[in-house]
């Protein structure tokens, strides 16, 4: 397919989206004098997985925090169709505590729901699950300086997880790992999100890794930096499971190249 | 672990045994320096009262310290006005040498044992204040948003967060306040006492019994290094996870 052919059948597919769930309308962010967001516009459909695409410290990360309402807006809005919706949030660092166990540390959303109540029998085989689906079962007494650093991210997307979130937002949440224990994650993010195991339908990841945007997500939001500015919104309607080798990805990935390149 | 114990045990007894041969071949009179095995000889009943009198002191000291300096560092972490305001008032305090204003406690509080533990939290308090106000706020910022985004009340943040985390720091200080503590119960036994290891200090070196004196001496420092132990000891246990010292 060459490159002509793509682009007409990328701006056929825009027509075709999923019912919004999250619409960012005219939004702004400012810390003091300095603007981090500028007029951005987009919805995130229900049960896509979108990347926000762009280089570090483009804000990109800041636009996730909007989203979990852990900054504050300066104009625009955010706004969740569905006022019930659950939010899940992963960070880049695991942020384990380091005196809790495997199994405490995925309880600890549950801890804080519950006030000063006792997490009962329920919650606890609940975060079992959780740990066996992020391959951990066996863990489950190890403390975090036990735990490899692609072990303990597992731990925290199982504590992403145990609040059976709707969407979930994650800020690179492997970028901190090597390349190779960061592909088997991304596979299983996937798999868990495909699996119905749990609620989770909609993804919101943010990466500054080109083929990591094109292989994970149906949807690439490429920003420029400061402040964050959307140039483009690639939908990437290859088979699953991908890889950036394959020629249909490959092109996406060059065309992104290519236009990140042109500064536009 | 063996080898822990077992080097510092050597050296030691090496050092006793170099003193020991020194003071016996050069003959130097008692008063000026006692051989290791007279100062032992020293160690009666009377010694380990006043040694138990002095940690005793110190101990209590250094517990009331101890709780009230982590209560006023999370009281000034979570009002940060009240750090702004009285955080100089502190430092003021801390500044001024225990030894001068232990007369002062002597006349307010008396002889008894009053003065010396009021002279022990005066010393304790600041090293615990300072290093508690640092390790509540310690917690990554990326933490507390982890917090923010678990929906955690203050109340929560402080308890599953900030003072878990300030324990590493919390500890250290209290290793730097144990030894402190000896001090101010001996400073506070030098102005005004009937007794302790300060007073022993006082009374032996006034009548040149210079063996009781070292006597004493290392009494204190037994007490000091016992106090340090112990706190080590229990912070490997509570602060499994944290592997070196802060400061």
């Amino acid at each position: 397919m060459n490159a002509i052919t793509l682009a007409t059948r990328l701006e056929a597919t825009t027509l075709s989206r999923p019912e919004p769930l999250v619409s960012i309308e005219n939004l702004q962010v400012r810390f003091d004098d300095v603007v981090a967001i500028e007029n951005l516009n987009f919805t995130v459909g229900r049960g896509e997985f979108v990347s926000l695409l762009g280089p570090s410290g483009c804000g990109k990360s800041t636009l996730l925090k909007a989203i979990a309402r852990l900054v504050p807006l300066a104009s625009g809005k955010i706004v969740l169709r569905d006022p019930n919706l659950r939010v899940g949030f992963m960070f880049q660092k695991p942020l384990l505590l380091p005196w809790r166990t495997t199994l405490d540390n995925v309880l600890l959303p549950v801890e804080i729901q519950l006030g000063g109540n006792v997490v009962d029998p329920t919650d606890q085989s609940r975060a079992r699950r959780m740990l066996n689906m992020v391959q951990l079962g066996d863990f489950i007494d190890a403390y975090p300086h036990q735990l490899s650093g692609g072990m303990q991210q597992r731990v925290a997307l199982a504590r992403a997880l145990i609040g059976n979130p709707d969407v979930l937002l994650l800020d690179e949440p492997f970028g901190a790992l090597d390349e190779f224990t960061r592909d088997v994650l991304n596979e299983e993010l996937i798999r868990i999100w495909q699996s119905g195991d749990t609620r989770l339908h909609t993804i919101i990841m943010v990466t500054h890794s080109i083929p990591e945007a094109v292989t994970m997500s149906d949807r690439v939001i490429v920003l420029t930096g400061r402040p964050a500015r959307l140039i483009e919104d690639i939908d990437v309607h290859c088979s699953r499971p991908r890889t950036p080798e394959e020629s249909e990805p490959g092109l996406i990935i060059k065309r992104i190249r290519a236009m990140v390149r042109g500064g536009r | 672990m063996k080898s822990r114990v077992q080097a510092p045990l050597i050296a030691g007894f090496l050092v006793l045994a170099v003193w020991q041969a020194v003071v016996m071949m050069a003959d130097i009179p008692e008063y000026l320096l006692p051989a290791p095995s007279v100062i032992f000889a020293n160690v009666d009943r009377t010694l380990v009262v006043q040694l138990a009198v002095t940690f005793v002191e110190a101990l209590i000291g250094f517990l009331i310290a101890g709780v009230l300096a982590f209560g006023c560092a999370i009281m000034f972490v979570r009002f940060t006005a009240l750090e702004e305001g009285l955080f100089p008032i502190a430092i003021a305090v801390k500044t001024t040498p225990i030894v001068a204003v232990a007369p002062l406690l002597v006349i307010w509080l008396g002889t008894g044992w009053w003065s010396k533990i009021v002279a022990v939290i005066l010393i304790c308090f600041f090293p615990v204040l300072v290093n508690a106000v640092k390790g509540l706020k310690a917690a990554d910022a990326e933490y507390r948003e982890l917090f923010q985004t678990l929906g955690a009340t203050r109340s929560q943040e402080f308890r599953k967060l900030r003072i878990p985390y300030c324990l590493p720091y919390l500890f250290s200080a209290l290793k730097i306040s144990s030894s402190l503590a000896i001090v101010g119960a001996i400073v506070g036994e030098f102005v005004g006492a009937t007794q302790g290891l300060g007073y022993l200090i006082m009374v032996s070196s006034a009548h040149l019994e210079t063996a009781t004196l070292f006597a004493a001496i290392a009494a204190a420092a037994l007490a000091g290094i016992t106090m340090f132990y112990v706190i080590g000891w229990t912070e490997e246990r509570v602060v499994f996870w944290h592997s070196g010292s802060l400061e």
